[in-house]
């Protein structure tokens, strides 16, 4: 009989076994703050996100704690089971000095949380801190909760979204750049079908797409269409993408490209490495994400076949002209939570390490690595040293660490051009912003969202899925989004538009984009 | 089980004069006494004191409050999963799944177990055994991540013999109908040589010279089987068939998890997924607790209902 009771206590249990793990952690934490006391160097303790396979050397953790004069402790939590793990600390009350979150999506997930007081408001201090004002005021406004400052923020542009495809193949079948939505449609074909790779197998597909619907390539290519930024106007009232004609569009575009096997079609359980392999192996012609990777998916490639080449590309004509979905100008957010640092005057030596990581020096340490090592300067610029798994096993997992960026860091170094699809990507990403499609949503609030938004957006997550796969017809789409509106659906609509009717003014200036005629 | 079975036998020779008896005997067996003692505090600190935080099931635990001041709200969240659109489905899900495994996993071992017995060759049948039991030692994630490639839709190789012999491909991985079978052949690959050892154990304790007598009386191997091997290991079928009553809901969250996708979740989602996506991924403590209470409780009645079942057909039950 007891041997059965284990079973059922599955996550009681869990969670103490996590809490027992935790109060371990926090002790070693605190008897590292003893210490701080001791020998006065002020203990930080820190849990971020980890992009890579493995923990990275300390060595930038020593020289970052040896120049700011503070004893550091990262948790590093593999980015897949983040939001996870944090919302595991938060229940156990096992929270670092320093948390941070992955995105913009993830700071709306933990919005209940901060509003309950669990974190530092930081606004009123950020001014005695140097390097910590140069943040952006527009940008640290989008984090705002109930117009409350609790975070810093890492730099993002505003839009990285664009065609990675592969010219070598375009030129060989005598294509250009995609320019419409049609022209994009006849390279995947002809990439999929006219042996681009001239090998005289039929081994070939054009898009590579994996299990993101956000930063996979359909909501960009949604955007192309002209589809709005989760939420858009429609008829005078807020309403989400989804009920969009254009979204259907989409899916029917991505419908045609599965049928016909123009993409890869598995791509709703592929991972994003998969992904990439299947674009690096030659097997696929056109990826869609976030232009800068365009370095590291070269030199991947580039190992399998010398003779590849790649560039990147962002107008894409839709119905409307052109159009790509913008985020809020920040990645990565910080927050500090209270249970962690009960006191002012410890918040204040936090915020003072951050302000001198701001500092282009550490800057500089933490982006670019040790010089001479990790980089080398030529003419004021950084020029990192072709060994990619050096640089990713000491230097980039810390970038993750970076409070702002190039644009508020002064002094920061830039790169060398040397990659020129790179610094086209580079030109790109700021081309991009001449048409930007907003999130009409950010600065607004709506209580149902915040409560079950996230788990009924998954139902049409899935419905988007099914439909692609042609499981289920544009009358089975639209029962699902009739039943999103049944099970609380409409009240956030309603929600949503309140809360843009009573807001300030300010708000009311945001121009509205994609207004349906 | 082990304190009852000692008490049991320390019972037998219990006095008229208890408390002073009881205490000089528990005094003279102080040994057998101290030996309980991990086993009690491990169960106690491990399996009962934890059970105590089922009590948020009935709270809106909130972090910042702690479970000590946390609203209560009584039986909010039980109320909030019976009307959940979802519910059915993965009761439905879970029960359905449970019963095809009872259905064409349970009796897998048991036959494994027979043809292993009837090997003569004791290095032949040493070497099968050993490697039967190999795929009990990987991880789910591997044996997924095999299938995975082995199914998928673009090169997989049951897909590209699928063609080869003339028919259309077929999407295992994101499907409705396929999800079941293909959970079902993972786990009986997977568990199918482990689960024949205890079968093999009690067949090994089958007194030879039954097999001997019925051979003299000119019964066939089969008859063997059929008359001695199986009536012999009757009582250990129906106990492991209790206890895997006992994980009725024990399907393997990591299994699922790692199979389960937007195509098939209407077959998939079980309460072990569910718990995990509401309280971990959407940090909804308190009703995945009683998301997870429930599913405790449906398994604790199938217990019991296997148990009496057993009894009342003349075996012994494990308690």
């Amino acid at each position: 009989m007891s041997i059965r009771t284990k079973r059922y206590v599955l996550l009681p249990l869990i969670m103490l076994a996590l809490m027992a793990a935790c109060v371990g952690i926090s002790r070693v934490w605190t008897s590292g703050s003893t210490n701080a006391s001791e020998n006065q160097r002020p203990h930080i303790s820190i849990m971020a996100n980890l992009h890579t396979a493995e923990v990275p050397s300390d060595t930038i953790e020593k020289i970052i704690e040896e120049k700011t004069g503070t004893q550091l402790s990262i948790q590093w939590v593999p980015d897949g089971s983040y939001d996870e793990k944090v919302y595991a600390s938060i229940a156990t009350g096992t929270l670092p000095k320093v948390l941070y979150l992955k995105n913009a999506a993830s700071l709306s997930y933990f919005k209940d949380e901060i509003r309950s007081g669990l974190f530092w408001e930081i606004g009123p201090y950020l001014d005695s801190y140097p390097n910590l004002s140069a943040l952006k005021p527009e940008v640290l406004k989008n984090t705002t909760v109930d117009g409350k400052l609790y975070s810093l923020y890492q730099e993002r542009a505003l839009s990285r979204q664009g065609i990675i495809y592969r010219k070598d193949w375009a030129d060989r079948l005598g294509l250009s750049a995609p320019d419409s939505l049609e022209e994009l449609y006849e390279v995947l074909k002809r990439f999929t079908f006219d042996d681009p790779d001239g090998n005289g197998l039929d081994d070939t597909i054009g898009l590579t797409d994996r299990n993101d619907l956000i930063y996979g390539a359909f909501k960009t290519i949604s955007s192309y269409f002209g589809t709005p930024n989760n939420w858009g106007w429609y008829q005078d009232s807020l309403q989400p993408e989804f009920r969009f004609p254009k979204y259907m569009e989409t899916m029917k575009f991505f419908r045609k490209l599965h049928e016909e096997g123009l993409i890869n079609r598995d791509f709703p359980i592929t991972s994003k490495k998969d992904q990439q392999e299947l674009f690096i192996t030659g097997k696929a012609g056109v990826y869609v994400g976030a232009m800068s990777d365009v370095l590291s998916l070269e030199a991947k490639l580039k190992a399998n076949d010398p003779d590849a080449v790649l560039d990147v590309h962002n107008r894409v004509r839709g119905p409307n002209g052109y159009g790509v979905w913008a985020t809020q100008g920040y990645g990565t957010v910080v927050l500090f939570p209270k249970s962690a640092i009960p006191t002012e005057t410890e918040l204040k030596e936090v915020l003072a390490f951050y302000n001198e990581l701001m500092s282009a020096e550490l800057a500089n340490y933490m982006y670019w690595g040790i010089e001479g090592e990790h980089y080398t300067v030529q003419d004021g610029k950084a020029m990192a040293v072709d060994s990619y798994n050096l640089r990713e096993k000491d230097v980039k997992p810390y970038q993750a660490l970076m409070i702002g960026g190039p644009s508020t860091i002064d002094g920061m170094l830039q790169p060398v051009t040397r990659n020129e699809a790179k610094d086209k990507a580079e030109r790109l990403i700021l081309d991009n912003e001449n048409f930007l499609i907003n999130d009409p949503t950010v600065p607004l609030e709506s209580a149902r969202y915040n409560e079950i938004g996230v788990r009924l957006e998954e139902n049409m997550r899935d419905a988007t899925y099914q439909f692609i796969l042609g499981m289920i017809d544009e009358a089975g789409y639209e029962a699902q989004v009739e039943s999103w509106l049944e099970e609380g659906g409409a009240q956030i609509i309603k929600e949503f538009n309140e809360s843009y009717r009573s807001s300030t003014p300010l708000y009311n200036s945001i121009p509205r984009y994609n207004q349906e005629n | 089980m082990s304190e009852t079975a000692v008490r049991a036998g320390m019972g037998k020779g219990a006095k008229t004069k208890p408390d002073s008896g009881r205490m000089r005997r528990i005094w003279k067996n102080r040994a057998i006494y101290l030996m309980i003692v991990p086993g009690f505090l491990y169960f106690l600190i491990f399996k009962y004191i934890p059970m105590s935080g089922l009590i948020i099931a009935f709270q809106d635990y909130q972090a910042y409050l702690g479970v000590m001041d946390s609203p209560w709200v009584g039986l909010k969240h039980f109320e909030r999963l019976f009307t959940e659109p979802m519910f059915f489905t993965i009761l439905r899900n879970t029960l359905l799944l449970f019963f095809m495994n009872l259905l064409f996993y349970f009796p897998v071992p048991i036959i494994l177990a027979l043809m292993l017995n009837e090997v003569r060759r004791e290095v032949f049948k040493r070497f099968i055994q050993t490697l039967v039991y190999i795929p009990h030692f990987m991880s789910w994630v591997i044996i997924v991540s095999i299938s995975f490639v082995m199914l998928s839709m673009d090169r997989g190789i049951i897909n590209e013999l699928l063609v080869m012999a003339g028919f259309d491909k077929i999407n295992f991985l994101m499907s409705s109908d396929w999800f079941r079978p293909m959970y079902i052949v993972q786990v009986i690959w997977r568990e199918a040589g482990w689960g024949t050892i205890i079968y093999l154990a009690a067949m090994a304790a089958i007194d030879p010279g039954l097999y001997e007598a019925s051979r003299i009386d000119g019964a066939s191997r089969f008859r063997q089987m059929w008359h001695i091997t199986l009536p012999s290991i009757r009582s250990v079928i129906v106990v492991l068939l209790i206890l895997k009553i006992g994980d009725v809901l024990e399907l393997g969250f990591e299994h699922i998890y790692l199979l389960l996708n937007s195509m098939n979740r209407d077959v998939a989602e079980i309460f072990d997924t569910y718990v995990y996506t509401a309280g971990l991924k959407q940090g909804q403590f308190s009703f995945s607790t009683a998301v997870g209470f429930f599913k405790s409780l449906i398994g604790l009645i199938l217990v019991m209902l296997a148990n009496w079942l057993a009894k009342k057909a003349g075996e012994e039950g494990i308690y």
